[in-house]
């Protein structure tokens, strides 16, 4: 059964966001670093969102979380409001970039770097005027 | 989140507590500019820190590049193994000294 609770979209709501995710995550069986992985996917993705989507285009709006756990994975998708924006469109960083000096390198890119590195299977879709970040964990069988 | 300096000798301790995200990252990092303005040998120490997003990792750059910048040093301390996980995965590990105890973060920098 799918879940769903919204968030204020301001950055005071992350704190709020990575309690429920983990609480999720602690639901669906997740073990202590995968559940790690998801707080931080999702408070990346939630922090782009309200930065980005909501404050900089001067936007008030919330943030929805809903999430499913089924027999084999922890499925949360985040929906906003705000313009189209499709995470994986940027450039990310590479394995160049990535082991390049602190002083050279550029820093942008790394949220969505680690959004993607952390969780089994991260996608993007835009529908009846919503962005939907969709996070996939796999639960491990026993 | 809470951040508290101290200083021992010539070095500037800052000890971070709480999550470091979007919300309290600008806090940390006004906390390192002041450490860094009174020393360039710095511990900063995670212990009590159990989250951090790459806004986190924003503010461990700047330290890197400003502690260079003046010939200093700095020394990470008690880094949890998910936050090393990061570290490790965005390729931030190799530029700093991560220690387990404050103490031994002095100690490191005392050496020389």
């Amino acid at each position: 059964m799918m879940e769903s609770k919204s968030f204020p979209g301001n950055v005071d709501s992350l704190d709020s966001l990575r309690e429920y995710v983990g609480e999720r995550a602690q639901q669906a069986g997740l073990a202590k670093k995968p559940t790690y992985a998801l707080k931080l996917a999702v408070d990346e993705i939630a922090t782009n969102i309200i930065l980005y989507g909501y404050q900089e285009a001067g936007l008030e709006a919330d943030f929805t979380v809903l999430s499913e756990i089924t027999e084999q994975a922890l499925i949360v998708i985040l929906e906003d409001i705000a313009a189209p924006f499709d995470p994986l469109a940027r450039e990310l960083p590479d394995s160049g970039d990535l082991t390049k000096s602190l002083e050279d390198r550029e820093i942008g890119g790394l949220g969505i770097y680690l959004t993607i590195n952390g969780v089994d299977e991260f996608s993007y879709e835009y529908l009846n005027g919503k962005n939907r970040n969709k996070f996939v964990m796999k639960i491990a069988s026993t | 989140m809470k951040v508290t300096i101290t200083d021992q000798d010539e070095i500037t301790v800052v000890e971070v507590s709480g999550d470091i995200d979007s919300k309290t990252a600008p806090e940390f990092e006004r906390n390192a500019k002041v450490a860094m303005d009174k020393s360039k040998h710095i511990v900063i120490d995670l212990t009590d820190v159990g989250f951090m997003s790459s806004a986190g990792l924003r503010v461990l750059l700047m330290v890197y590049r400003n502690i260079r910048s003046q010939e200093g040093k700095v020394v990470l301390v008690g880094v949890s193994e998910e936050i090393q996980d990061v570290m490790s995965t965005t390729g931030f590990i190799n530029f700093f000294t991560i220690v387990e105890k404050p103490e031994d973060g002095v100690a490191f920098l005392k050496q020389d």
